[in-house]
């Protein structure tokens, strides 16, 4: 069965059209990566520019990618505050092409705004995998790189690169809408140039994130991946 | 359509010598102290909670329970559960305090006077331990999911050495005080040339 | 075998009461943490029948910090960051709110100057004012309409500049200290902030017509989400809510903190208990803090200490006690019940939020028989805010 590629959108030959095990109901079928790993049905091609493609093809869909991101409205903690302003006319976010996406099956970019209490973060984690790929996290605060004022905290995790893979930090307590906008450029700028694979990693490493997840989500029922 | 009430009509107020009075009539001698204009506190015994509690709500203008709250003291052994009961109409506020004791931890529950009260219960039992048989959601996970060790604020409970146990931290940087940092950076006086 | 039994036979993960083990018309439905519906970041799981919600459950706890452990092994000047950030729409409340009953405790409270009351008073107010405006835009936000939030928070966004001029920090601001303030009122604030009011005036009008008089959420509003009066003194309601159902009770009048004897300001009411009322409250209530804000510019000394002066930080001891002591915020009461042993830290400090009560006792028990689409207007109209819910 060939796998649907998405450089190639308007073949329809590649669509999945075969029901799953004999006698179910019929399912998109769950295929496989190259590493064995069952591929998210929603994803894009699971390797970052892939390779024989040429060069202007990846750098118009890069260029597409980085010019319409769509954030999650999930508004982590503090620094949610200052997304509102961020919307508003006068730092005005969608003049960069950024606008909001109310669920995370049609969001690109998931901003972390703030500290992540432990049962904040399996919801958290939930929604991230429930984006399709490719995705990028923006990590906002002093809270996300070492824990920042609540390092002695017993309910909130002190890095969050080890639950999930950041692109960009913004710091500040908390930063000013200023300087998410210069987060957000410095975002593009990495899109663009092919470096934000935050997406890619986690797919690949997926076992030690989940160790390093399960360690501090002591009741831990989330399924093996959020489709 | 909406009427806009002036300031000027504010009823008289209060200053609490009346209540404590009564209370002192009906209940017994029961030490108090007057932290404030319009704050009092007194302390009861802890049979003589629900009595107190219920004959103010019924009979008295303090109708309002505004908080309940609970202090861990762990050297006198003892937790202290502390009522603030208001009369809006007198602008009064009185403090309630009780002891209970440490280990066993059980109180009795003020659900029936006061339908808030579940919530500040469940939240004391989730914190502290403390058991109050009758209200309706003890035991129910109110703040924090999955947790496995003592409730967490207890006196005896150590947030950082539960930090450093569960919550990794980054590496580099392992010193807060800035005259050892800076000192490790530009020698030993580097702050002061 | 049942529909789950056949799945599982199958190889699907399923749910435990999918299909036959509850009633088929009822379905459960968590409007979560991620919902743009959502004040804050709690959760109401509802369960269904049709539009109508039969029940619900409030969760909070997602933004917990263990705020009062925290602030029991830090010094008292070291609170001053951490107790900004317990409530995030207004952070000046709880600064006044620890500084006033730390101060209270240990007799410093006669120390305080003349002008630095002035100043509390002042930003206490530019608080408020900034909280009102950004949940009167949130009112019709949450029933869809973009236009008055946006002016809305560009409003707010105004009086913000004039708080990074006196603070430093558009959003927390850290500035209100035992003893007093951190610094004096910069040359020309108050003329900055009087344009400020200004442009807030001009706008008014136009947000009047342009909620008030819309149709739409007239007919969303007005006789939607009544709490009945009895609930007052049964839950312990304040703030807007409260006084929306015709009872005047403000804790500026009631309980006179700072310069608030000295002010004139009438104590605003509404009728009905509805949302539409709520909104009306909060509506009177910004020109009420407008005009608050230039009695209090036009009637504060202009020389004088803006602080006492302060023993050694590190060393300080405050006696035994215990105290509370509450200001009016945005959306009700809040309240500090304060502990202290005699160390040079807090034995137990507890906030009492407005939207404690609010949120879940009042939510909860309003719930059956409302549609799911009015949910989230409710939520903004009772304004919870999680994070005082859980600290």
């Amino acid at each position: 069965m060939k796998r649907f590629d998405p450089d190639k959108p308007w073949d329809l030959t590649t669509l999945p059209t075969t029901a799953g095990p004999e006698g179910s109901l019929p399912h998109a079928p769950v295929q496989k990566t190259a590493g064995g790993r069952d591929q998210c049905f929603l994803g894009a091609s699971d390797v970052p520019n892939a390779p024989g493609l040429p060069e202007a093809v990846s750098t118009i869909k890069n260029w597409f990618r980085a010019s319409s991101l769509n954030v999650l409205a999930f508004g982590t903690g503090c620094g949610a505050i200052e997304l509102r302003p961020l919307m508003t006319s006068r730092f005005d976010m969608s003049r960069f092409g950024i606008t909001g996406a109310p669920t995370p099956r049609m969001s690109n970019v998931f901003i972390i705004s703030g500290y992540l209490s432990t049962k904040t973060l399996k919801r958290v984690i939930r929604s991230y995998e429930q984006m399709p790929n490719p995705k990028w996290v923006v990590a906002l605060g002093s809270c996300t790189i070492n824990g920042g004022m609540y390092w002695d905290s017993y309910n909130t995790i002190k890095v969050l690169d080890l639950y999930m893979p950041v692109d960009v930090y913004i710091s500040g307590c908390m930063p000013r809408p200023e300087a998410l906008i210069a987060g957000f450029q410095y975002l593009m700028k990495e899109i663009k140039a092919g470096d934000a694979n935050g997406w890619h990693h986690y797919l690949e490493n997926l076992d030690w994130y989940r160790e390093n997840q399960k360690k501090v989500i002591k009741d831990w029922d989330l399924p093996d991946y959020s489709w | 359509m909406f009427e806009i009430n002036d300031k000027t009509n504010a009823p008289a107020r209060d200053h609490g010598t009346d209540i404590l009075v009564r209370l002192q009539a009906r209940f017994g001698a029961l030490e108090s102290h007057r932290q404030r204009q319009d704050l009092l506190r007194i302390e009861v015994g802890q049979d003589q909670l629900l009595p107190v509690l219920s004959w103010l709500k019924g009979d008295t203008p303090y109708v309002q329970l505004t908080h309940l709250t609970a202090v861990d003291w762990i050297e006198e052994d003892r937790f202290e559960l502390i009522y603030l009961v208001t009369a809006p109409a007198l602008f009064m506020t009185l403090m309630i305090s009780i002891s209970i004791d440490r280990v066993s931890a059980t109180a009795e529950s003020v659900f029936n006077l006061w339908l808030q009260a579940e919530t500040y219960e469940q939240e004391i039992n989730e914190m502290f331990g403390i058991d109050f048989p009758g209200s309706p959601r003890q035991g129910v996970p109110f703040i924090l999911e999955g947790w496995d060790d003592m409730p967490p604020m207890r006196r005896d409970f150590d947030t950082v050495e539960y930090c450093k146990r569960t919550h990794p931290e980054r590496p580099g940087r392992d010193h807060t005080d800035p005259r050892t940092y800076v000192g490790k950076k530009f020698g030993e006086k580097g702050y002061l040339t | 075998m049942s529909r789950t039994e056949h799945l599982k036979s199958l190889g699907y993960d399923v749910m435990p009461n999918a299909g036959t083990e509850v009633d088929p018309r009822e379905v459960q439905l968590w409007f979560g943490p991620q919902h743009p519906g959502i004040t804050g970041n709690m959760s109401v799981q509802v369960w269904l029948e049709g539009d109508t919600i039969k029940r619900g459950i409030t969760h909070v706890g997602y933004l917990h910090r263990g705020f009062e452990k925290l602030m029991e092994r830090r010094k008292f000047i070291q609170s001053f960051p951490v107790v900004c950030r317990i409530c995030v729409a207004e952070p000046d409340t709880n600064e006044y709110l620890l500084a006033q009953s730390l101060e209270e405790l240990s007799g410093m409270d006669k120390d305080v100057p003349e002008k630095a009351q002035w100043i509390r008073t002042l930003v206490m107010e530019m608080s408020r004012l900034q909280a009102t405006l950004m949940v009167l835009g949130g009112s019709v936000g949450t029933m869809g309409m973009g236009t008055a939030p946006n002016w809305t928070y560009t409003l707010r966004d105004f009086v913000l500049d004039s708080f990074e001029e006196l603070t430093g920090g558009r959003v927390y601001h850290m500035y209100t200290t035992y003893g007093g303030v951190r610094r004096d009122l910069p040359t020309g604030f108050a003329l900055r902030l009087e344009e400020t009011l200004k442009k807030i005036d001009e706008r008014l009008p136009y947000l009047d017509d342009l909620i008030f008089h819309n149709e739409v959420f007239r007919m969303r509003s007005i006789g939607v989400g009544v709490v009945p009066v009895e609930w007052a003194d049964e839950i312990g309601i304040t703030g807007p809510p409260l006084r929306a159902m015709g009872i005047a009770r403000d804790v500026r009048r009631d309980y006179p903190y700072l310069k608030y004897p000295e002010l004139d300001f009438k104590v605003c009411t509404g009728e009905g208990s509805d949302i539409y009322a709520r909104a009306w409250v909060r509506r009177q209530e910004i020109s009420e803090s407008v005009s608050i804000i230039r009695q209090i510019l036009e009637k504060m000394p202009h020389e004088g200490p803006y602080s006492a002066k302060l023993p050694n930080m590190l060393t300080w001891t405050i006696p035994r006690g215990s105290t509370y002591v509450r200001a009016e915020a945005s959306r009700g009461e809040m309240g500090y019940m304060m502990v202290t042993d005699g160390s040079d830290k807090i034995r137990r400090v507890h906030v009492r939020g407005p939207s404690y009560t609010n949120a879940i006792t009042v939510l909860e028990r309003m719930l059956p028989g409302t549609n799911i689409a009015d949910l989230s207007a409710l939520m903004v109209s009772l304004q919870t805010c999680p994070p005082e819910i859980e600290r």
